[in-house]
């Protein structure tokens, strides 16, 4: 029976995912997409979002007017995406592949809760393909769970986090990890810092860095 | 040396729950330009164990520890997170294109239910092989120029002492999952939660270590075999030496039967894609009934390759493969996920991983969208022989596994 109940449990599906994410951020996840798509997208710029996911973002964004490249590696994911984003050009690859797309042909690379997924050496080796893709002047608008800034907000946080993220995994099997040195991470691939906002104890941060 | 014995002593009974050692390139001995590149997954047990036997053997080698989220190749493989995109991820991240002047790389074979090597070649550049089942067999494997590893080293074995272990795990994880439970019916049936929990875990082990012996089909049937086993001598002690009352031998008689059949019908999870279903675990009834659609069958030899069950039969005849032994079959997949032409077919309806490892992440989702039938390629391919035939030998040739014609 053990096997049972931990297959019925743990079954995961991409209509699923979108409802964990809103429930662990407790909805902040899609005002910050919601955010990225309306005062860090313009119209007509060239975007490519890694981890597309189920595509509501690049939705967003398309409809925005901007001309969306996005890549996930769940096949499934994508079969979801080409429904929800049909303007949006959807390639099946790894993140770590995004080199291959060319260089110095986007305005912005947008990553919502992707980075996360990834290891540490996959993490530095996409932000520096991201910043040799974005032509100078483009942006890295990166949303994603990261360690509480302040020694006192971890307890805090944890505290929230642990039955938050327990309950999630319950209802929709899904859950997040979060990004180390983030900010280090992205000075080192060459890219500044241009705006940094905190949500929840600052342990969900959406970070914007130019290629000057 | 004190912390690996603590690693160990937690292996012995939570191996089905990830351990993860850091990915990346790892240097075993003084490798060089020319040294061989092997892949493995990033569970600290299974890197430990390759390194070890790669200095034993005095191999000098570069190993890319791929991150399959600290879960072994196998079960990694089998629930998505050690796929042909883990691959390309830590060929590109490693560095290691810039250490060897040649494009070798060898996968281990249980890596093939996640890892198509057709997909890997054409997406890396690199050229993947199938090494040996067990890293043991390595060194014959490179002695022999890296040629197609011999029949029997190709072979999932699952040897008593592999078998005991599994017994442990699969015990600790029933008595993990049965504790709370248990323990609330404590309350009205004192001593229960204290009795029984051992007894699931001495179960497990014995079910485990008898499987092969046990008379009937995996699932139940072989639980109610087990049961009967350990009932007998029970109710016989019980009833001698002991002096137990009637009816409390009854009732733990009952229980034993219950609890060994439980633990038959938990057994064959350990395969990710075993069909936790009714038909299947109570009248053996296979539901992943593999065959192969000979007119789309190029005799590759791949599936052959991948078996770790030894299913398939080649027809020097027609050139074609064909299933010859479906009892034998483990239901891993691999042969569906590397047949470049899909002329492998089964039933399956999307299985999940089952085991907690493979399940706790996302092995579910990647796992059923796999499986489901792929477009044929538009290559024609170049059959190679399973044994190297020596000078001249087709899988000398550097694109001897897919040369388009």
């Amino acid at each position: 029976m053990s096997t049972l109940v931990y297959m019925k449990l743990l079954e995961q599906t991409p209509e699923k995912y979108d409802r964990g994410m809103r429930l662990l951020t407790l909805g902040r996840i899609d005002r910050i997409k919601e955010e990225i798509a309306n005062r860090w997208i313009e119209p007509g710029q060239a975007v490519l979002e890694i981890g597309c996911g189920t595509g509501r973002l690049s939705a967003r964004m398309a409809a925005r007017g901007a001309r969306v490249v996005a890549i996930d590696v769940s096949e499934p994911m994508l079969a979801l995406a080409r429904v929800t984003a049909p303007g949006v050009e959807l390639h099946h690859m790894t993140a770590v592949e995004i080199g291959d797309l060319g260089a110095e042909r986007f305005d912005r690379i947008v990553a919502t809760l992707s980075l996360s997924e990834l290891s540490e050496a996959e993490v530095n080796h996409v932000v520096r393909a991201a910043a040799s893709l974005l032509r100078p002047g483009g942006r890295l608008v990166v949303a994603d769970e990261v360690p509480a800034a302040r020694w006192w907000g971890r307890p805090l946080a944890a505290l929230v986090r642990v039955p938050l993220a327990a309950l999630t995994f319950l209802l929709t099997q899904n859950t997040t990890h979060a990004l180390k040195g983030l900010a280090a991470r992205l000075e080192a691939a060459g890219l500044h810092l241009v705006h940094r906002e905190d949500h929840l104890l600052g342990t969900l941060a959406l970070v914007v860095a130019e290629k000057r | 040396m004190m912390w690996n014995l603590l690693k160990d002593t937690w292996l012995l009974f939570g191996r089905l729950f990830p351990l993860p050692t850091r990915p990346g390139l790892r240097a075993v001995g003084n490798p060089d330009l020319s040294s061989p590149v092997l892949v493995t997954g990033n569970f600290e047990l299974t890197v430990r164990k390759v390194i070890a036997t790669l200095r034993r053997e005095r191999i000098d080698a570069w190993l890319l520890v791929a991150p399959t989220r600290g879960i072994n190749v196998w079960c990694a493989a089998g629930g998505g997170h050690f796929t042909t995109d883990t691959v390309v991820s830590i060929l590109r991240t490693s560095g290691i294109e810039e250490r060897v002047d040649h494009r070798h790389l060898i996968l281990p074979q249980l890596a093939a239910n996640g890892v198509n090597v057709w997909k890997l070649k054409e997406r890396s550049g690199w050229r993947p092989r199938f090494g040996p089942v067990d890293i043991r067999h390595l060194a014959a494997y490179l002695a022999s120029g890296r040629k197609q590893t011999e029949r029997a080293q190709r072979r999932v074995r699952f040897p008593p002492a592999d078998r005991l272990v599994m017994g442990t795990n699969l015990g600790f994880n029933s008595a993990l999952l049965l504790a709370i439970p248990l323990g609330v019916a404590s309350i009205w049936l004192p001593g229960l939660w204290w009795r029984t929990l051992p007894l699931l875990f001495a179960l497990s082990v014995l079910a485990s270590l008898l499987a092969f012996w046990l008379p009937g089909k995996p699932g139940v049937q072989k639980g109610v075999a087990l049961g009967v086993l350990v009932a007998a001598p029970f109710v016989f002690l019980s009833q001698t030496a002991m002096a137990m009352a009637p009816w409390t031998t009854v009732g733990w008689t009952a229980w034993i039967l219950l609890l060994a059949t439980y633990t038959g019908y938990d057994l064959p999870s350990w395969s990710p894609l075993w069909r936790q279903e009714v038909k299947e675990l109570v009248f053996g009834v296979k539901q992943t009934r593999i065959e192969v659609v000979a007119e789309r069958c190029i005799g590759c030899h791949l599936c052959d390759i991948v078996c770790p069950a030894g299913v398939f039969a080649f027809d020097e005849a027609s050139h074609k493969y064909a299933v010859a032994d479906l009892d034998a079959c483990l239901a891993c997949g691999a042969c569906i996920e590397n047949c470049p032409t899909d002329a492998i077919d089964n039933n399956f309806r999307g299985g999940i991983c089952s085991c907690p490892t493979c399940a706790l992440i996302d092995g579910a989702r990647a796992l059923t969208g796999k499986r489901t039938s792929r477009p044929a390629p538009a290559i024609e391919l170049v059959p190679i022989d399973t044994e190297c035939r020596g000078e001249g030998c087709a899988c000398e040739e550097e694109d001897a596994v897919s040369r388009p014609s």
